[in-house]
């Protein structure tokens, strides 16, 4: 009975909180005395700091403070890095939370004001007077790893950050491609762009003299290792920070730990002796790019469509340095080459590239929607040049179900799958040989459509030896007299509602309904100590810690139980609908509440056999994470290998190059879902995500670094009357890796659905002779490839 | 948030806003806000007086002889609801429909406020200019009345001296037939290009082209399948060689929807 709660697609359980205004969000803090701060940001993208005169500002109305990058340098060590590439053989740099001596991209925070009102503080921001000399700058990966590339970091000698090769040897590569039936090379692009979460970050900072604790309300992901490192870099102890990530509106990914602003908040608040509030203005929050590559492949395969070998050099335009984890896209994507096919032979080359735009931001899908690109662009091609049809080609290549687990050459361990069922799935619900004999009928009439397949493969939950990204996480579950159970986690909601779909797994183990179960998150005080929400993980491990914790005081309740209604050896003890009874008894049962109620209160009587307390803490490791290394060297750092197949149908306009979709079908396989209607909105969302991506959400640059993206007038999201409703189709295969075998669905559907629009939109233009191999399939560029080929 | 300090006044007709107006420094006139408030927030615009049309009795829209006068501060909403504008400016109305944004944009957009703007990026002047319409503008020495193309100097440039405030728009009451096509990129998107025909007893009589240059470009109305533009727009959706390449298209759409075929 208690097991129907998982896979029920049950409402938020305080869902009534955000509808009625009363969810607190960051921005939602008010403290006494409160004081509002603005950064002052470079103008210039590449440029020497000469001089900062804050006069005119401090002597302005309202002004608290004014703090430069020089004058930071005492009260904070450098910014930490969340994810060190040294390692591996990468750079690092040193990053104040303020700019020293050089900006190195426009938006760089070089200075903050702080001040009594958010319009003080804004108009000082305008006085304060930054004296830049500009240095050459470079807005090109492939430019600045030119010989005479102006350097970003002059003691590096390079603009590389970081690289390296993966996979299949030269030799193997060589051997595959001789005697291949067919052999294509290209050079596939694609461009920068921001996950644009709702919520734009704030930070509220306070500092407590007589405690000499430091209070911070964040928009953060991962409470625990921002305490760490905020706490070490400001020199103080973890038990001296208390970090809180209040309800999030949207994370994907960038805001995870390493931020400058998480730094500078804490200390302007340390410096004015009162709390401190930042807001992160919309034209500051789209500046974290992703997602902006040059994949150099070679592709041999067979006249029957199978691809034998990949070659593939992958350069990611980074930007200029931070202490993030951007730079690790760029690594994973290589990982991801080929997703879910069966290639024996794969090399993978790959490099980080820094540039004068503003740094790379790890974002959903974290560097898998470059492999996703690439490999269905492969597809299509491969079917174009052999004639089979791209399902067809598709289907020839999946590994099968009984391949798993399968290592890849770069290291990966694919854990389970059944790629060819989404294949099925996908291609049942859109309808294909319908749709194909749509397209032809709509030829006839002069109108363009085109149908594009689309399938990605994410790998998530990952473990990064030696950073605090773990793939381990931890909960305590605790349940009180009275029979009602609280969860404190270490993982984090970016308002996905993991958080109620751990209270439907702890209230199905411990018998209980779902309201008689709180959770709370996001609080390094209350909470175990965890890594928060990256990487799909937050059901995955947090939920396999919650259920494990929870079991512990299930077995407790049982044995107690037992004694109240007198078991009799043998007789099994059910949890459910708030009962424990006999097994098959129904007359013989007791309150939960009543056998919670004893363990406290009879201990000496009832609960001899345990030790009395209702309180559990566990953690949950998957065991499938590899750290030492394969025959190739590689480590395997991920827990799960979600996937789903994506069938878009679109229609070009070739006389303005205007794309529409039409149609959008999923078939999408995250192993066990615990909620399904949160599942359900992580895809579509992920899926609009992608289709935006494919149809113009760009991020732009000017020719001196300035973007032209600004807001959303000039980055263009999808809105809903751009996208056609998204038609869903599950599958389920479970992971042989995570307790519950749920596999993650915090990174789904962005990879497969841009690559199935792109190939939509190549499918359309085909007998035209264009091509695009560039996103994005915006209206100019899809018209310049019309055009381009009619010359 | 508006970082910088202005004073604020909320005239009560033409002639009080005229007097403000020639007496600043500085000044931003305030219609619907759609431009002008984010412009202040960004402190791109940092005018020394705002001047707020809203009581000036400016939104009438009313029958003449002839003619439908349409004040300065009327906004997209209005001329929506407006039968007048639906009977005898449909081309105008059909505009107004669709403008981006949806309803809480057409609600506090104004006529007058757009046509100032004079952006490319804009419905208003090239629809303007294919209706026909005079600008009635009012200044500290009088008022005058000029056609909506030599009030459009250049882009975002118009001809209005200091002091002068647009107070009205005067459309010949529509005949014939219309066809509006409207390119952006995505529901996000502000028009691309626009190409507005009208047409009379199947014969086209004007062909006006909004977006793909600084300022409406007037086609010879037989020359409908191409023509040269000069000094095309160039913008953050779209470059320019994006928009010379749709205007011959364009143009064609129109005038099929004006004379079918």
């Amino acid at each position: 009975m208690g097991r129907r709660l998982v896979g029920d697609p049950v409402v938020k359980h305080d869902g009534d909180e955000y509808l009625t205004g009363r969810a607190t969000f960051a921005g939602d803090v008010v403290l006494p005395g409160m004081t509002h701060a603005v950064l002052v940001r470079s103008t210039v993208a590449h440029a020497r700091i000469l001089g900062i005169d804050a006069s005119a500002a401090r002597a302005m109305p309202g002004v608290v403070a004014v703090l430069t990058g020089d004058e930071a340098i005492p009260l904070v060590e450098p910014v930490p890095s969340s994810v060190d590439p040294t390692p591996i053989g990468g750079h690092l740099a040193e990053i104040r939370c303020l700019a020293v001596d050089r900006v190195r991209h426009v938006g760089e925070p070089v200075a903050a004001v702080v001040a009594e009102t958010q319009g003080d503080a804004l108009a000082a921001a305008l006085a304060v007077r930054v004296d830049l000399e500009p240095l050459p700058l470079v807005l090109d990966a492939d430019e600045a790893m030119a010989a005479d590339a102006p350097l970003l970091y002059p003691e590096w000698g390079t603009n590389r950050i970081v690289g390296g090769e993966m996979g299949s040897s030269a030799e193997e590569v060589d051997a595959a491609f001789a005697p291949a039936d067919h052999v294509l090379e290209g050079v596939l692009r694609s461009h920068r762009g921001n996950a644009a979460p709702m919520e734009t970050r704030t930070h509220v900072a306070s500092w407590d003299e007589t405690t000499g604790r430091l209070t911070m309300w964040a928009t953060t992901q991962n409470p625990h290792p921002l305490r760490s490192t905020l706490a070490s870099a400001l020199r103080l102890s973890e038990a001296q920070v208390h970090v809180i990530a209040p309800k999030i509106g949207g994370s994907f990914g960038l805001k995870m730990f390493g931020n400058r602003e998480d730094f500078i908040v804490p200390v302007l608040a340390r410096l004015v002796g009162r709390p401190v509030r930042w807001h992160e203005e919309r034209a500051a929050a789209l500046l974290p790019g992703a997602r902006e590559q040059v994949q150099r492949w070679r592709a041999a395969f067979a006249a029957d469509g199978r691809l034998l070998a990949l070659d593939v050099h992958a350069r990611s335009d980074h930007g200029a340095v931070s202490a993030g984890h951007g730079w690790g896209m760029g690594l994973v994507g290589a990982q991801t080459t080929g997703t879910g096919y069966a290639l024996e032979v794969c090399r993978v080359a790959w490099d980080v590239v820094a540039t004068n735009k503003a740094p790379w931001g790890g974002t959903k899908p974290y560097g898998k929607d470059g492999a996703t690109l690439l490999a269905e662009h492969v597809m299509d091609r491969i079917a174009e040049t052999t004639g089979v049809d791209p399902a067809e080609v598709r289907r020839r290549n999946f590994l099968q179900p009984d391949a798993f687990p399968h290592l890849h050459t770069t290291g990966l361990e694919l854990d389970s799958g059944d790629y060819e069922g989404t294949l099925d799935l996908a291609l049942g619900r859109a309808g294909y040989p319908e749709l194909q004999a749509e397209r032809e009928r709509a030829r006839a009439e002069g109108r363009r459509l085109g149908i594009g397949l689309g399938f990605e493969l994410t790998p998530e939950s990952a473990d990064v030896p030696g950073a605090l990204v773990s793939g381990f996480d931890t909960a305590t579950v605790r349940m009180s007299p009275s029979g009602q159970a609280i969860v404190l986690t270490g993982v984090t909601s970016p308002g996905t509602g993991n958080d109620t779909a751990i209270v439907q797994l702890v209230a199905a183990e411990l018998g209980i309904a779902l309201a008689d179960v709180e959770i709370v998150q996001g609080d390094s005080d209350r909470c175990p100590y965890g890594f928060g929400n990256i990487s799909s993980r937050s059901i995955v491990t947090g939920g396999s810690a919650a259920v494990l914790a929870a079991r512990d005081i299930a077995a407790k309740l049982r044995t107690v139980a037992g004694a109240m209604l007198h078991a009799e050896e043998g007789e099994e003890i059910v949890l459910g609908g708030g009962m424990a009874e006999i097994a098959g008894d129904g007359d013989r049962h007791v309150p939960i509440a009543v056998v919670a109620g004893a363990v406290f209160s009879l201990g000496y009587i009832l609960a001899l056999d345990i030790e009395p307390n209702l309180e559990s803490t566990r953690t949950f490791r998957p065991p499938n994470i590899r750290h030492t290394p394969d025959h190739r060297g590689n480590l395997q750092v991920y827990t799960t290998y979600p996937f789903s197949m994506h069938v878009s149908l679109v229609e070009v306009d070739d006389e303005t190059g205007v794309v529409t979709t039409l149609r959008h079908v999923i078939a999408h396989d995250c192993g066990t879902v615990v909620n399904p209607a949160f599942v359900d909105g992580q895809v579509r969302g992920g899926a609009v995500m992608g289709i935006g991506s494919a149809l113009g959400e760009e991020f732009a640059y000017d020719d001196r670094g300035v973007p032209r993206s600004v807001g959303f007038k000039t980055y263009l999201l999808a809105r809903a009357s751009d996208v056609p409703p998204i038609e869903l189709e599950r599958q389920v295969t479970p992971s042989p890796s995570t307790l519950i075998g749920a596999k993650g669905a915090g990174e789904a559907g962005f990879g497969g659905a841009q690559a199935a629009v792109m190939n939509a939109v190549n499918d359309a233009l085909r007998d035209l002779g264009a091509r695009l191999d560039a996103t994005p399939a915006s209206a100019p560029n899809v018209l310049a490839a019309i055009l381009d080929a009619r010359r | 948030m508006i970082p910088t300090r202005f004073a604020y006044e909320a005239p009560g007709g033409a002639e009080e806003a005229v007097a403000i107006l020639d007496a600043a420094a500085e000044p931003r006139v305030l219609a619907g806000g759609t431009w002008v408030v984010p412009e202040l927030g960004s402190g791109a615009s940092r005018p020394d007086v705002v001047v707020d049309l809203r009581r000036a009795g400016l939104g009438t829209i009313a029958a003449g002889e002839g003619t439908v006068m349409v004040g300065a501060t009327a906004t997209y909403a209005d001329l929506i609801g407006s039968a007048l504008v639906r009977e005898r400016l449909p081309l105008l109305h059909e505009m107004a429909g669709g403008i981006t944004g949806g309803w809480a944009i057409r609600g506090q957009g104004t006529i007058g406020g757009s046509l100032i703007a004079a952006r490319p990026q804009s419905d208003v002047p090239a629809v303007l200019v294919a209706l026909g319409a005079v600008a009635h503008v009012a200044g500290a020495d009088g008022g005058r009345a000029l056609p909506v193309p030599d009030l459009l100097t250049g882009p975002m440039q118009t001809g209005l001296a200091r002091g002068e405030l647009l107070t009205a728009l005067e459309l010949p009451v529509q005949i014939g037939t219309h066809g509006y096509v409207k390119l952006k990129r995505g529901a996000s998107s502000w028009p691309i290009a626009t190409a507005a025909a009208v047409a009379v007893d199947g014969v086209l009589t004007r062909l006006v082209l909004g977006g793909v240059a600084g300022t409406p470009v007037e086609l010879e109305p037989e020359d409908a399948t191409m023509a040269e533009i000069h000094d095309p727009w160039d913008d953050e959706l779209a470059p320019a060689a994006y928009r010379v390449a749709v205007a011959g298209p364009l143009a064609a759409r129109a005038r099929r929807k004006a004379i079918g075929g």
